[in-house]
């Protein structure tokens, strides 16, 4: 690492730019549009609790890649902080006691303060003693939470989870029992978050924590704080995290103990992989190709892992990039008929 | 109590060796591949299930153990082949992905070729009831368990240290490119690697059958446990995986009896504390 050869410093840098200057590309007008547009219809195209799914862990999704894909920081663990949200949201609503608000906040204070800890602890190691750092947590919080019966429930999940209405001075109290009413809510809350991702990846931070995944020493020389800023970013995913574990929660009124488990942080992790690492969207089509593929094939199968496993296999074998480098490709196909006809 | 200590120091280490040759085949293939083998549990659940049936068939138990080996390394070189030496050079993360599906596919193929339910075998009339150490009775099949782990750990040892074959393997480890130069075929050497590594994950299993059953869940259970191991003995050490894996068994069979609820907590936070103190592990070097 240290005798790295100054032209892939020069490529390295090069990437960066570029890395930096794509997501802005992206944030047109019309392309948001298209976004919404598509949040919107989404749960009169599926079934309303699938869509509801897909923007709770397409916000999961794209907290994890805020990690993986712009700091480069490989968390196995993120489930931690899912679950965590999901029980200190679910722990107040089950017994009626706070606004959906307070709900929603406690969820992120919960994960965030816990992203701390755990991310101080683990920044200090790279690679994949940083990946196994945020696997040990992970199980650590798993078995804390399996034997902490009276405030997660153990092993039979925290049931009786309500769903906190939301009282708003001019409009009145909206009720979101309704499933439509609770996909409104997430959708919401789903958009705001990656607002604030993409204004992080696009902040000073964002591109503190992208040079520091393609160059950390020559970031670190150059005196741009690292570790603060990849501590920052630890936090706000799990933070983030947390939210949408809170929102799942909220949706099936149970938040399961295998929420927790590490598999539930591989789970992400291949959300994140099967959408692509380089652009904001690309989690998002990941989780939703998870949770769409996942609903088809339980249907059909009760043994509906493996086709996922075979699914995963041939997308990383021949799409490294993910599915939206599929779109690229096409992209490329299209320029170069159009330049020779 | 002290006796019952002892008694649990004498199962934890049976366990633990049990859990060394898991983690030595683990060791083995990130050696060699460079590859965290994140389906090593699933390995490890195919020789169980396959011991299982080689037993229900009437095969005598040794040749069914080196059956479940066999067959666990023959799995493991087919994916070597069909999907791991595309992705042997490439980031750790997609590589540990694609093994979590392959960890994904073997073990639904177990559950559609053995059924969802737990299955479990005696041990052998030979093998079975116990022996009386004077202060605990300690059952015949948990010393043989032990025993004939450390023996095949000693083989491999010796096939690694005193063989041609073996300074090839280290060679491999230590320099691929300087190995490739010299004119070793590596991508031989790498399948070879692979096949060794599962075959001990498989015959760990088989040997596991008759002390804790075969279950759907044993695999994910046991790929984190094996990493655990892995990363206390030291990731880049081939022998610190043996020691961590006989430690980790007694430390768990120990804390049963003294603090059962913390039991596999304190597996995952001696994980943490030498991950954070000593990354390189007990054996490791730097």
């Amino acid at each position: 690492m240290a005798s790295e050869p100054e032209s892939a410093v020069a490529v390295a840098d090069g990437s960066a730019v570029a890395a930096i200057e794509a997501p802005r590309r992206q944030s047109g007008l019309v392309p948001t549009l298209a976004l919404v547009a598509a949040v919107a219809l989404l749960p009169f195209a599926i079934p309303v609790n699938i869509a509801t799914e897909i923007v709770i862990f397409g916000l999961f999704a794209m907290s994890t890649n805020l990690l993986i894909g712009t700091a480069g920081l490989y968390s196995f663990g993120q489930a931690a902080f899912f679950g965590v949200g999901g029980y200190a949201a679910g722990y107040l609503a089950a017994r009626g006691l706070a606004p959906l608000p307070v709900m929603l906040l406690a969820a992120a204070l919960a994960a965030g303060l816990l992203a701390l800890v755990i991310g101080a602890f683990s920044i200090r190691r790279t690679g994949i003693y940083f990946m196994m750092l945020t696997f040990a947590f992970n199980q650590l919080v798993y078995y804390i939470s399996y034997s902490w019966h009276s405030v997660t429930g153990g092993e039979d999940g925290l049931a009786g989870i309500k769903r906190m209405p939301l009282d708003l001075p001019v409009i009145g109290q909206l009720s979101f029992d309704n499933h439509l009413a609770f996909y409104w809510l997430s959708a919401c809350i789903f958009l705001a978050g990656m607002v604030a991702l993409r204004r992080v990846v696009d902040s000073p931070l964002g591109m503190v924590l992208t040079a520091a995944r393609l160059n950390p020493r020559r970031t670190a020389s150059l005196g741009y704080p690292v570790h603060t800023a990849q501590l920052i970013a630890f936090v706000m995913a799990g933070a983030i995290a947390g939210i949408a574990g809170a929102l799942f929660g909220m949706l099936y009124r149970i938040m399961p103990i295998d929420s927790v488990h590490w598999v539930a942080s591989a789970y992400v992790v291949f959300m994140v992989l099967i959408g692509g690492t380089r652009s904001m969207l690309g989690p998002v089509i990941g989780a939703a190709i998870f949770i769409w593929l996942q609903g088809l094939f339980s249907l059909v199968w009760a043994r509906w892992p493996l086709l996922l496993g075979l699914f995963v296999i041939v997308v990383m074998l021949f799409l490294p990039g993910g599915v939206l480098d599929l779109v690229e490709k096409a992209r490329h196909w299209v320029t170069r008929l159009r330049s020779r006809s | 109590m002290t006796w019952l200590i002892l008694a649990q120091l004498v199962n934890g280490i049976a366990i633990g060796m049990i859990y060394a040759l898991m983690a030595f085949g683990l060791s083995i293939i990130k050696g060699l591949l460079n590859i965290p083998n994140f389906a090593h549990g699933a390995f490890y659940a195919l020789g169980a299930y396959l011991c299982y049936s080689a037993i229900k068939a009437g095969v005598p138990f040794l040749l069914a153990l080196t059956l479940a080996a066999i067959g666990s390394a023959a799995v493991g070189l087919f994916f070597d082949r069909l999907v791991l030496r595309r992705v042997k050079d490439g980031d750790y993360l997609p590589q540990l992905i694609i093994l979590f599906g392959v960890a994904l596919v073997i073990e639904q193929c177990l559950l559609i070729g053995w059924g969802t339910i737990g299955l479990s075998a005696a041990p052998p009339p030979l093998l079975s009831g116990a022996i009386d150490l004077g202060f605990t009775l300690v059952p015949r099949y948990i010393i043989f368990a032990s025993v004939f782990s450390a023996l095949v750990i000693s083989a491999v040892w010796l096939l690694i240290e005193r063989t041609r074959l073996g300074a090839f393997i280290r060679a491999g480890i230590d320099k691929p490119h300087m190995a490739q130069a010299l004119g070793i075929n590596v991508d031989l050497l790498l399948a070879f690697g692979m096949a060794l590594g599962t075959g001990l994950a498989g015959l760990a299993g088989a040997l596991a059958l008759p002390l804790m059953g075969a279950t759907s869940t044993m695999g994910g259970d046991m790929t984190a446990l094996a990493f655990v191991v892995l990363v206390i003995g030291g990731l880049g050490s081939l022998y610190g995986a043996i020691v961590a894996g006989v430690l980790v068994g007694v430390v768990q069979s120990l804390m049963t009896v003294i603090a059962p609820s913390a039991s596999t907590v304190i597996i995952y936070v001696a994980m943490i504390a030498i991950l954070l103190i000593r990354p390189q592990g007990l054996l490791g070097e730097r």
